[in-house]
């Protein structure tokens, strides 16, 4: 037993105090929150013009000829967007824009994983907000018009935010989707939260110890954001008039 | 809005006080045509009263007034201007067209009161404390003005009904649209909703209403329109149309509805 507490001692010192190598992961997990954090905000930016242009394409009728073709290009982009990036691995469009779209820039890493992250994240966001649009009752949308709001302004005070409310709850699980890919980071070498215990166990030649931490602090703020979610869900549910 | 906008027969409907002018109006789903051969003049401080079988087109008819159905053909003269035409801007026009839905569809996420200023404010450039003002006066004209700072979830349909009514109202509108205001409704909140209704035609405001309550539409009514299959195929005024149908189709409904 007490070799036991000996040996795990030993490995602790060697994986985390050693060479102050716990900063590692400290760092690690600074990256990682920040990457989530603005690749979040991106995704949502992108996710909700995809979706209104997704959603205002199906419903539009009475268009005159030019603003409806413009509607049908963007439309059409769109959907490619959505199929090329829901049909393709995160990590391969990460290093497709890192080696291959900036190639040839000097540009930071960070930079290049908010982007990667957030066009990706984008993606599902925008199927998780054309749902919540589609999801309002059709007469919301005909009383907004009905009395003189123009089609873009009804949709902004009247349909967006009842279908933000719905879809709260699903933009935060995305949220902790986008927080766990962006562990293939290390794809491009940046050291975030994973790449971190990497470089532990590939110095230390210990596998365990470094791994499970970071798994455990993953976890932690996993757990902590489902949390959050279902509190927000429930204050939603509360105020559900 | 320049005079070149206007169409040439702007001038004869003025004077004649028309306000709605509908020419030769369609619509088609696809296949199927909702609305054809639809012509019919509506005066100023006219009530039309719509009735007709299930499915004969009277909704869609009341929704090409203001466009929420675009027509496949024909015309909407409102105020002179042809609104089918593509290349008006139909959102100003639907300022002065207040339209009351069968399920009320007011704003969830809204108080009252801001269901009911979020477009004069917005639209017509009033101040929110003269927004506010005339929402509440018109609350109180309907006995809802303790209702202002509440949720729409939290009235009856009755009470909803009358808040969409001064919702439409709010914008000063030349004529209101209703669709079945009273269809979505318990018995015991019909009364209260017509009742305000009535009001209003008293007061001479234009009303187009598609209606079940034949004897709301009797006593209220200057003119029933009866509709079939897509047609109007029977317009009179009330004392006629009920006391001397001239169609055995409209007796035989009338037998059924009454
Ligand atoms: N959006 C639509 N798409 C396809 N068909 C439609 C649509 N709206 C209406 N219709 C059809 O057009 C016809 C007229 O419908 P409309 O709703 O105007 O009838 P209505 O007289 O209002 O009937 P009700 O008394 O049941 O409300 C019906 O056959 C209906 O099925
Ligand atoms: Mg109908």
């Amino acid at each position: 037993m007490e070799a036991f507490w000996g040996t795990l001692q030993n490995s602790f010192e060697r994986v985390f105090i050693v060479d102050d190598r716990w900063t590692l992961l400290a760092r690690g997990l600074g990256l990682t929150l920040l990457i989530t954090l603005l690749a979040a905000l991106l995704g949502l930016v992108l996710g909700f013009l995809i979706a209104i242009v997704r959603s205002t394409h199906d419903k539009m009728t009475g268009l005159k000829p030019v603003p409806r073709a413009v509607l049908n290009l963007f439309n059409g982009i769109a959907k490619l967007y959505l199929t090329v990036i829901r049909g393709t691995p995160v990590v391969v469009q990460l290093m497709i824009i890192y080696f291959v779209v900036f190639g040839a820039v000097n540009i930071s890493k960070v930079l290049v994983a908010v982007i990667a992250f957030g066009i990706n994240s984008g993606a599902y966001v925008a199927e998780i907000v054309r749902s919540g649009i589609m999801s309002i009752e059709r007469g919301q949308m005909e009383a907004g018009r009905s009395l003189g709001f123009s089609y873009a302004q009804t949709m902004v005070r009247v349909i967006l935010p009842q279908a933000f409310k719905n879809v709260l709850p699903s933009l935060g699980n995305e949220i902790i989707v986008l927080l766990k890919e962006t562990s293939v980071s290390g794809y491009i070498a940046l050291e975030d939260l994973a790449k971190g215990g990497d470089i532990i166990r590939s110095v230390t030649y210990m596998a365990f110890m470094p791994l499970i931490v970071v798994a455990l602090v993953y976890l932690t703020v996993v757990i902590f954001l489902s949390h959050l979610v279902t509190r927000l869900e429930r204050r939603l549910r509360a105020s559900d008039h | 809005m320049t005079i070149d906008d206007r169409n040439p027969q702007n001038e004869s409907m003025q004077s004649e006080n028309i306000l709605i002018r509908v020419k030769d109006l369609e619509k088609r789903f696809g296949d199927l045509t909702a609305l054809s051969e639809v012509n019919i003049d509506i005066h100023r401080g006219e009530v039309v009263v719509i009735i007709g079988p299930s499915g004969s087109g009277k909704s869609t008819f009341l929704r090409a007034l203001n466009m929420l159905e675009d027509p496949t053909a024909g015309a909407v003269y409102f105020n002179g201007v042809n609104l089918a035409d593509l290349s008006v801007n139909i959102n100003i026009h639907r300022q002065k067209m207040g339209m009351v839905f069968q399920h009320f569809n007011l704003f969830p996420h809204m108080t009252i009161l801001k269901n009911m200023t979020a477009a004069p404010i917005a639209l017509l450039k009033k101040s929110r404390a003269e927004a506010e003002a005339d929402a509440m006066r018109l609350l109180t004209r309907v006995g809802l003005a303790e209702k202002a700072h509440e949720y729409p979830a939290m009235l009856s349909g009755g009470q909803k009904q009358r808040v969409a009514i001064v919702r439409a109202l709010a914008m000063n509108p030349d004529v209101m649209l209703f669709d079945e205001p009273t269809s979505a409704l318990d018995p015991e909140m019909v009364g209260e909703v017509l009742e305000v209704m009535r009001d209003l035609a008293r007061e001479g405001m234009t009303m187009v209403i598609v209606t079940h309550e034949m004897g709301f539409a009797r006593e209220v009514g200057s003119r029933i329109v009866f509709m079939d299959e897509g047609r109007i195929v029977e317009e009179a005024a009330p004392e006629v149309f009920f006391t001397t149908p001239r169609r055995e189709r409209i007796a035989q409904f009338l037998r059924k509805i009454l």
